[in-house]
């Protein structure tokens, strides 16, 4: 049984496709896994791997070098705080602190209902201007505040916010 | 890698350096860590190998370029003319003492128990480069699995390593099979399999000699000696006809380990694991340890001296001789004889009883020829092409693989591997037309097709050589002295006589006298082949065995000899490749008799033929005086047998 849709595969096929050397395509390939299962499994690996034609050892090499690639399945969300200097001179140490209250366990664990998994151990996001910012579902939201997370949170929990079914 | 080659090359392709003042010439393009080896000065490395590409990555090598403002790694610069490089200017000095106080920040201080502890270069630059402290506390140190078991064979001490990459170099150049790699990042780096699965590589048991300190280690020797406790004795690997030149390492008259012993031309240092880790059968007890003679078949056993052995050889054999004739008896040698045996058993069989029925091993091959024997190992890199003829040959001596992998990817070697069966026009499609050198590789089973192939590409225009992989780790030599039915010594064309195969069918049907066997029990190892074996042992009325294993030829011989083993013996034997090298006595022999050698000229002293050499070394310069090849092979040179009879 194929981990990985036939969408997924064409995708990682496109990106084999689009470089002289299909090294240069774990990446991206590595997203479009994990954007489908919500993590980068063994089993999802091997399967990239056969398709770009390396060793599953060398994908794996590169999935566990990367922070963001999540070893292991998650919430059904994925959310990132930034805490990098910027964002931690604009509160992002409450932000950390209420998302810890909120969705009742620290940083790099999902909460009970199974709908959120967390970390603050990103660097920075890139969105200074907009400081305190994370990131959830690859999208951005800024100028953060513990209410403003709250409604993020609840917004993506809805199911008319999931019904677009697009995550990336 | 920082390019200091010079714009103007001297004419010679040469280059001078001074190496901390002493001036060398080497030549153009050479690493700067080979410049300073070759001036005698030594140089710290971690990461770099003699048979991997440079990567740079421990940085222990840096040092004092006169072409460079800042220190450079000896193993990836190369040199130029003129250039002076300081080994121990106080700036490399500062370095080294950085590089190992980093190295040592969380390594664990368990040299007392490590199976790496006085053969270790952490170790030992640390104690030759290192500061004597460190600014760490060790109550800080970062902790990983001490004991991730890899393999059957393979285990890993994730705190010991010092990520040099050259197991994951290993497993990218030298195998390709890339079960190594390096996961995480920063100071969590820890080398790892995919998924934590088991390594499955038949070359694992190269790991631990690649590693510079004590992460990878040999199961079957974890806490089993200490390097100084070890008796090392050079030798032959004895599992194939691939010739592996090795290292026996044995403690209280045990072997305790295989180890690699370079040789550029054969193994290039790897050994494969079915050679490397057979060690532990030549410890076996269960050994022949006294001569016996049994005056009829079913005989009680009386245990003699060895001079009552001989002669009751000498007589049982002479009375067959007497009664039947001497094309009555057969003489069977084995593939895990040595030369000097096989010579002397030769002569015994042609010279002495006179029969032509003498071989070594069972099948007949038609057409033996030295042309099969002709392409070397290491010759394989300068072929535009390679053929080998099914799987066979990398089965049977896995070395080879390697080797071919070599070709493939450093030298563009084209590597065809063709199912055994291939015709030959398909072989010369895969191949293509045209001139260059191709070689062509085979098993024993193979030879017939190897021969049509390597014939039509020659008409295709090809220069072509064969490689044949023989059985057992004397195969070849058995082949050139002689021992084999039509053929003599040098493939000269004697009377023509019984195989192997044959000789036990004519014993088992009652048509062999006697039967003389030297090393016997390892001419038939699967099922049928041990059957016809023991029928015809049961039916032979006189057998004269010389046999180191207990089995059906020690209980059924009317005169038992004890043998020695390949590893309490000294000899030479032939690789495949036709390479003469020395096997040497690693431990003391499980019986008080004389070697093989003596025993047989003792029997043909009895039987009336006197003044034949006894020791290995006479025996040797008897083969030499005799058989050109050897002459011109001496110690590790290929025996070559080009304009020989046919």
């Amino acid at each position: 049984m194929s981990v990985l849709s036939a969408a997924t595969r064409a995708e990682v096929e496109r990106h084999r496709d689009r470089y002289p050397q299909a090294r240069s395509a774990v990446l991206p390939s590595l997203w479009a896994l994990q954007n489908q299962i919500g993590h980068v499994s063994p089993e999802g690996m091997r399967e990239v791997s056969e398709i770009l034609g390396l060793a599953p050892s060398e994908v794996e090499a590169v999935a566990s070098f990367y922070a963001m690639y999540l070893d292991r399945p998650g919430g059904r969300h994925h959310v990132l705080v930034c805490v990098n200097v910027s964002c931690g001179l604009r509160g992002a140490d409450d932000i950390v602190a209420h998302l810890e209250r909120r969705l009742g366990c620290p940083s790099g664990g999902t909460s009970a209902d199974g709908e959120f998994t967390w970390e603050h151990t990103v660097e920075c996001l890139g969105a200074c201007g907009g400081a305190p910012a994370m990131q959830v579902d690859h999208h951005f939201h800024e100028n953060l505040t513990p209410e403003r997370v709250d409604a993020v949170l609840e917004a993506v929990r809805a199911p008319s916010a999931r019904a677009g079914g697009d995550r990336s | 890698m920082p390019d200091t080659r010079p714009v103007e090359q001297p004419e010679d392709g040469r280059v001078g350096v001074t190496v901390d003042g002493r001036a060398v010439r080497v030549p153009k393009g050479t690493l700067v860590l080979d410049a300073a080896t070759q001036a005698g000065v030594h140089i710290p490395v971690y990461c770099a190998h003699p048979k991997m590409d440079p990567v740079a990555v421990c940085r222990m090598c840096l040092v004092k370029l006169s072409t460079s403002p800042k220190l450079q790694p000896a193993c990836a610069t190369v040199v130029s003319d003129g250039m002076a490089v300081e080994t121990r200017a106080p700036e490399v000095v500062k370095e080294q003492e950085g590089v190992l106080e980093f190295l040592l920040l969380n390594h664990p201080l368990d040299c007392p128990v490590c199976d790496r502890g006085g053969e270790c270069d952490l170790q030992d630059f640390t104690q030759r480069y290192g500061p004597p402290t460190s600014r760490f506390p060790i109550t800080e140190k970062v902790h990983f699995n001490k004991a991730l078991r890899l393999s059957d064979r393979i285990e890993l001490d994730q705190e010991r390593c010092i990520l040099c990459w050259r197991c994951t170099r290993y497993y990218e150049e030298i195998t390709g099979e890339k079960e190594l790699v390096l996961q995480q990042r920063g100071v969590h780096t820890l080398v790892a399999t995919f998924n934590g699965q088991p390594l499955t590589s038949e070359f694992q048991g190269n790991l631990p000699e690649v590693c510079p300190v004590g992460a990878l280690t040999h199961v079957r020797y974890r806490f089993v000696s200490r390097p100084w406790d070890l008796q090392r004795t050079a030798s032959i690997c004895p599992e194939c006809s691939y010739g592996c030149n090795l290292n026996v390492d044995s403690r209280d008259f045990e072997i305790k380990r295989f180890a690699s012993r370079d040789n550029p031309l054969v193994d290039d240092m790897w050994l494969c694991d079915r050679g490397r880790y057979s060690f532990p059968r030549w410890n076996s007890t269960d050994r022949v340890r006294r001569p016996l003679v049994r005056e009829a078949r079913g005989g009680v056993p009386v245990a003699v001296t060895l001079a009552g052995a001989v002669a009751a050889a000498a007589r049982q054999l002479a009375a067959v001789r007497e009664e039947r004739g001497p094309g009555a008896i057969a003489v069977l040698g084995s593939p895990e004889s040595t030369n000097e045996e096989l010579w002397l058993l030769r002569r015994l069989a042609r010279e002495v009883l006179g029969t032509p029925h003498l071989d070594h091993q069972l099948e007949r091959f038609a057409g033996l020829a030295p042309a099969e024997h002709d392409l070397g190992i290491a010759e394989t890199e300068e072929c535009r092409a390679v053929v080998v003829l099914g799987e066979e040959p990398e089965h049977r001596a896995p070395v080879l693989r390697l080797r071919l992998f070599k070709a493939e990817t450093k030298r563009g070697v084209r590597v065809h591997r063709l199912p055994a069966g291939t015709a030959p026009a398909q072989a010369v499609e895969a191949v293509g037309t045209g001139p260059g050198l191709v070689g062509v590789i085979a098993d024993e089973t193979a030879r017939a097709g190897a021969a049509e192939i390597a014939a039509a590409l020659a008409a295709a225009g090809a220069t072509v050589k064969r490689l044949t992989v023989t059985r057992g780790p004397n195969g070849r030599g058995a082949k050139d002295l002689g021992v084999t039915p039509g053929l003599d010594a040098g493939y000269r064309a004697a009377a023509e006589g019984m195989s192997g195969r044959e000789i036990l069918e004519a014993a088992a049907a009652g048509r062999v006298g006697a039967l003389v066997m030297l090393n016997g029990a390892a001419l038939a190892v699967d099922g049928d082949d041990r059957d016809l074996l023991e029928r015809a042992l049961a039916s032979v009325a006189v057998l004269v065995a010389v046999e180191s294993r207990p089995g059906p030829v020690a209980q059924s011989a009317t005169v038992l000899i004890p043998g020695h083993s390949l590893m309490e013996k000294l000899g030479t034997i032939t690789s495949c490749e036709g390479r003469v090298q020395r096997v040497r006595a690693a431990l003391p022999p499980a019986t008080a008799t004389a070697t093989e050698t003596g025993v047989l000229s003792m029997l043909a002293g009895a039987l009336g033929s006197t003044g034949w050499p006894s020791d290995p070394i006479a025996v040797h310069r008897e083969i030499v005086t005799a058989v050109p090849a050897y002459a011109q092979a001496g110690n590790g040179g290929r025996a070559l047998f080009r304009g020989a009879p046919a």
